[in-house]
């Protein structure tokens, strides 16, 4: 329990750093170490005492349900993964279903997060996520499965002990960079950020204020820190390397992970949503099923 | 001891929430709250599949139903034409053949829960599930799973080459593309 939370909070705080870092940088700032750190602190203290923004006729309780549909998916996600040898809250025998399973709840969260605001900015946003994760989700699954052959188990510990001759990014070269397409979608960062982008005035969050829309950065941040946990367990070898114990491992290779998603999102513009679901149904899901097929015949 | 008490809580829990949230689509007066509460009555019943140790099929059902239910709420408000699906309508329709399918669907399961034999064979706690799973649709029942597969497939495959042949935007091979201004113009 204390794992997740500590885990999901030190990671959304480290997701903050490093976009403060990488806008900074993208911006040929100087670096100020003490605003770097302090940074995320202060806008999280003035979210938390600014006033809540409500709509006309919203539906209350799906509204604030939806971030915690999304942070609660995200805690059941990293749950599952070890940080060591027999460090998991539940490494359960199903943990690579656990982790699908949670992220098509984030789905209906974000979807009520921009349903519920009864406005038309979040119900678009709600929308094109929609369409973002039904392109991610095959290509998601597809790179997981191709993980769980190698180790004939769907336990994420299992895939961890397979990957100790050869890490599965180098024994499967394309998921990896499949899973990040489809982590970036996840979390709607960077240039996936379809929901909550710019080009809608926030869109799902663009009614919420406050303490709200705490929670909901917060939720998002959580499901960005989950994706790279997973990811760092499942292609990085996870607690397996050299001198440092496991779970230092896993601490480096989960901030590793975080620091391409954020540098992505500083650095790849935003894609056009339509263009996306076109490259995700007729490039991404095919490399997908190479990497199934390549592994599986591997595996064998 | 203490966890066979804590399976028997969850399952009763989760089945009981189920009941209710299932009562509560019909209860709701919006599409999209129908469609949300009939995913949980779902997750609650995959909650029950998963202490019951078949977690495997549990989480799938979670995780497909969660898209689809989606997909449903989507569909669902744009053919009632009910631009978020906030407007309040009535779930319920047909009231007297509703009632009439109801009680001759609840008399049937009852009467076979009741009077059918259950085959009473305890499963292994420790068993291997999920590959017993494995090996019965990728064994003795593949020709039953592959032939609905692969008709589901064909089925998914020949409505969308029926629906979109043609859109409002011109073919569906040229891409989605915006309405052209000059309503003679192509589409470039």
């Amino acid at each position: 329990m204390l794992l997740v939370g500590a885990t999901l909070g030190l990671g959304a705080y480290a997701v903050a750093v490093l976009d403060g870092v990488g806008a900074r940088v993208a911006a040929g700032g100087r670096l100020r170490l003490m605003d770097i750190a302090a940074g995320p602190l202060r806008r999280a203290a003035l979210l938390a005492r600014t006033s809540r923004s409500t709509t006309e006729r919203p539906d209350l309780q799906a509204w604030a349900l939806a971030p915690a549909i999304v942070a609660g998916m995200a805690a059941a996600a990293v749950a599952a993964v070890p940080f060591g040898p027999g460090i998991a809250v539940a490494d359960v025998d199903d943990g690579i279903v656990l982790f699908g399973a949670a992220m098509a709840v984030v789905m209906v969260g974000v979807y009520l997060h921009g349903w519920s605001a009864n406005s038309p900015m979040p119900l678009v946003g709600g929308y094109r996520f929609i369409a973002l994760a039904l392109s991610y989700e095959m290509p998601l699954a597809l790179v997981l499965i191709a993980a769980a052959l190698p180790a004939e188990s769907l336990a994420v510990g299992a895939i961890v002990e397979s990957q100790h001759d050869l890490w599965n990014v180098v024994r499967q070269p394309l998921g990896l960079p499949l899973y990040l397409v489809a982590g970036t979608g996840l979390a709607f960062w960077g240039p996936l950020n379809g929901a909550d982008g710019p080009d809608l005035a926030g869109g799902t969050s663009a009614e919420v204020s406050g303490p709200a829309l705490l929670a909901w950065e917060l939720a998002r941040r959580f499901v960005l820190v989950a994706v790279a946990v997973v990811g760092a367990a499942v292609f990085l070898g996870g607690w397996q390397g050299p001198i440092l114990p496991g779970p230092a491992w896993m601490a480096l290779k989960t901030l590793a992970l975080l620091a391409v998603l954020v540098w992505a999102g500083h650095r790849l513009a935003r894609v056009r949503l339509e263009r996306f679901v076109v490259v995700a149904w007729a490039v991404l899901i095919p490399l997908a099923l190479v990497d199934v097929f390549v592994s599986g015949a591997l595996a064998l | 001891m203490s966890e066979s008490l804590f399976v028997d809580v969850a399952f009763w829990l989760f089945g009981g929430g189920s009941v209710v949230a299932a009562w509560l689509v019909f209860r709701t007066d919006s599409m999209v709250r129908a469609a949300y509460w009939l995913l949980a009555s779902f997750a609650g019943v995959g909650v029950v599949m998963v202490v019951l140790n078949a977690r495997f099929l549990g989480l799938v059902l979670v995780l497909m139903m969660a898209g689809e239910m989606t997909i449903m709420a989507v569909f669902m408000v744009m053919f009632m034409m009910n631009p978020a699906g906030l407007n309040p309508m009535t779930m319920v329709h047909q009231h007297r053949q509703a009632k009439i399918a109801g009680v001759v669907a609840f008399a049937g399961l009852a009467l076979v829960g009741v009077v059918a034999e259950f085959p009473d064979r305890p499963a292994d706690p420790e068993g291997e599930a999920t590959a017993e799973l494995g090996r019965e649709l990728l064994g003795d029942s593949m020709l039953i799973f592959e032939t609905a597969g692969v008709t589901l497939l064909a089925t998914m495959i020949g409505s969308i080459a029926i629906a979109s042949k043609r859109g409002r935007f011109g073919d569906a091979e040229d891409g989605s593309a915006p309405p052209p201004l000059d309503p003679q113009g192509d589409h470039s």
